[in-house]
């Protein structure tokens, strides 16, 4: 199964347990339903699915508005550069909505164009700065394990959030791994292994290239510990910082384009934690970003992390 | 007109006229914290808006709220508490006034930002829908906010999908301190309105029993044919005032948009203009002054005592 199937096919079985429901969006039951993302949603049993005109401010405010009057909602959109018309509904109307109890759920599943070669204008990959707005919660999603609980647990949920699914690892065959992973309560902090030898922490969505780099140093008999951060805000970094301080060896991995990155908080914590030298902070340099169209790789460099941690080829 | 006008709708516009006359005298003392927008001369629309408003009905407001929310919700110093940030204010001083919303009086939200709660009825509009409940949602904007995107966008949303809801735009020809002529091109909004399939009524005079039933009207329309309806309301904001400066020795026209209105005081009497630009004035042309007079001594007695 490959990613995009694996959350349409989540979606599907969530939302078939809640009416009434919403379910909104440009070309949802139409073409290729998001690139297979909305595919097979019905309008039955209490539940809406609406392909709706072409009007990003209004609907985010349509999904508060559904909110307001008792009715849960989610809208799909193609691509998160799309909300950027929703701004002022994501900060103000949001800002008017945490101030009451909510019992209902507004979610917004959209796709992060993190896939390169779309051009300058529909290439961004700043969820953290949507959420930073307005601290609005966002999840990113990554691989079966963290898409299982995190769709599972936030997709309807009171209150308002943000659900980011990367568009690099629609095709891609869906990840996962054989050791058993734990996260924290609110679905926020995923771990994928324990290790003495060094920490790795992923974010945004550089999983595949965390969880590549502990592949491939457990290869030269160094065990890792995986750990990524789903949240799209800063969250208790407690059981990560107490790895660090085991493995005293840390590699921070960042793809988004974002300088606005939970990341830079971690590390601040994390250097209270660890001999000075021993952190590699990897992200997207502002020489990185290529403007025109480009594969827009994130890519890790193995054997320099190796190197540069002390660690010598077994 | 047909009938015995009913008592209790002049009493409600003076109420209102009375209630912002007093929350304009804390103004000029500058008592509040928050920024208020008064609204004399939008009394005969707050009144029949309200009038209109059925149970299942909900109303979304701009930052110029202060009339509706006095409609929706009698008390007095419950709204001013709430300007002075206090505990005992309407919304327990979490709210102020430019956001000031209370969803027990058929209030659901107020957006201090333009055009911004048309986005918003539109979901309350659907959800009535899913709910299968007999309700319009009710939105009130100026005629600053139909230059918005999200005006038109909002407008597609509900036609689209047949929403009833009633689309009020107060248009008093201002955006702070411009004219509709120094912004921007004419809007013919009976026409936008045609071009979307949407039922469009105009009303201006300020005569509230007038109001009352094209708004009954209007209203009806929405639920039965299942439709967004515009209603333009021309009005003129009362309270602007020339000031003069070294630029303009013989005075500059100051179009009053917030805080207080400094050639308006508490009258017993209290009309601003002796002209169909003021719904107190208006209520003339229904009663007597004599009884007129009356019934404002009566309110505002009951205010001060609320207040006392």
């Amino acid at each position: 199964m490959n990613y995009i199937a694996q959350i349409n096919a989540l979606i599907r079985s969530r939302v078939a347990e809640e009416s009434p429901l919403v379910m909104f969006g440009q070309n949802i039951a139409a073409g290729s339903c998001i690139g297979g993302l909305t595919k097979g949603l019905k309008s039955e049993g209490g539940r809406y699915v609406l392909n709706t005109p072409n009007c990003e401010n209004t609907l985010v405010g349509t999904g508060f508005g559904l909110m307001l009057n008792g009715v849960s909602s989610i809208f799909f959109m193609k691509q998160q550069d799309f909300l950027l018309l929703g701004i002022d509904q994501l900060v103000n109307t949001y800002n008017i909505m945490r101030c009451r109890k909510i019992e209902n759920s507004f979610t917004i599943v959209n796709v992060i164009v993190d896939s390169g070669y779309e051009g300058p204008q529909s290439s961004l990959n700043n969820f953290y700065d949507f959420c930073s707005i307005a601290r609005i919660p966002g999840y990113a999603v990554s691989n079966k394990h963290d898409s299982e609980v995190i769709i599972g647990k936030h997709l309807i949920a009171p209150g308002f959030r943000i659900i980011g699914i990367s568009q690099r690892l629609c095709r891609q065959e869906l990840l996962q791994v054989e050791e058993g992973v734990s996260y924290d309560k609110n679905a926020e902090v995923f771990q994928y292994s324990d290790g003495k030898d060094l920490t790795v922490v992923c974010f945004n969505y550089s999983f595949p290239q965390g969880l590549a780099l502990c592949n491939d140093f457990k290869k030269h008999h160094l065990n890792a510990a995986l750990f990524s951060v789903n949240a799209m805000l800063p969250v208790d970094w407690r059981k990560i910082l107490d790895n660090v301080k085991r493995t005293n060896k840390l590699v921070v991995l960042d793809d988004s384009k974002s300088v606005n990155s939970p990341a830079q908080h971690f590390i601040i914590a994390a250097q209270q934690e660890i001999v000075p030298g021993n952190l590699i902070y990897l992200s997207r340099k502002n020489e990185d970003l290529i403007l025109g169209p480009n594969a827009d790789l994130f890519s890790v460099d193995h054997k320099a992390v190796m190197s540069k941690l002390g660690f010598t080829s077994k | 007109m047909a009938g015995k006008p009913d008592k209790n709708v002049a009493q409600e516009v003076l109420r209102l006229r009375f209630s912002q006359m007093i929350v304009n005298q804390g103004n000029k003392d500058k008592q509040f914290k928050c920024p208020v927008h008064l609204a004399f001369g939008h009394e005969a629309i707050a009144v029949a808006v309200s009038a209109c408003m059925k149970d299942k009905d909900g109303l979304l407001l701009t930052h110029r709220n202060i009339h509706y929310n006095l409609a929706r919700s009698r008390s007095l110093k419950k709204k001013i508490d709430e300007y002075l940030c206090k505990e005992t204010g309407e919304a327990a001083g979490q709210l102020g006034c430019m956001n000031l919303y209370n969803q027990d009086a058929g209030v659901l939200y107020t957006s201090s930002i333009l055009g911004n709660q048309i986005a918003v009825a539109a979901g309350v509009a659907l959800g009535n829908r899913v709910k299968k409940t007999n309700g319009v949602a009710i939105v009130v904007i100026g005629d600053g906010a139909i230059e918005e995107g999200v005006f038109y966008e909002s407008l597609i949303m509900m036609r689209t999908y047949r929403l009833p809801a009633l689309i009020i735009v107060e248009n008093n020809g201002w955006s702070l301190a411009t004219q509709i002529h120094e912004r921007r091109c004419d809007i013919k909004l009976d026409l936008q309105a045609s071009s979307l399939s949407i039922p469009y009524y105009h009303l201006e005079g300020n005569d509230v029993y007038g109001y009352i039933r094209l708004l009954e009207e209007a209203h009806s329309k929405a639920l039965t044919d299942e439709t967004p309806v515009i209603v333009e309301v021309a009005l003129h904001t009362l309270g602007d005032w020339v000031m003069k400066t070294e630029e303009h020795s013989a005075g500059k026209y100051i179009n009053y948009h917030a805080g207080a209105a400094p050639n308006v005081g508490l009258l017993n009497w209290p009309v601003i203009e002796e002209s169909d630009f003021d719904p107190v004035h208006v209520l003339k042309k229904h009663f007597e002054p004599d009884f007129l007079e009356k019934l404002a001594g009566k309110v505002f007695a009951d205010l001060r005592e609320e207040l006392a």
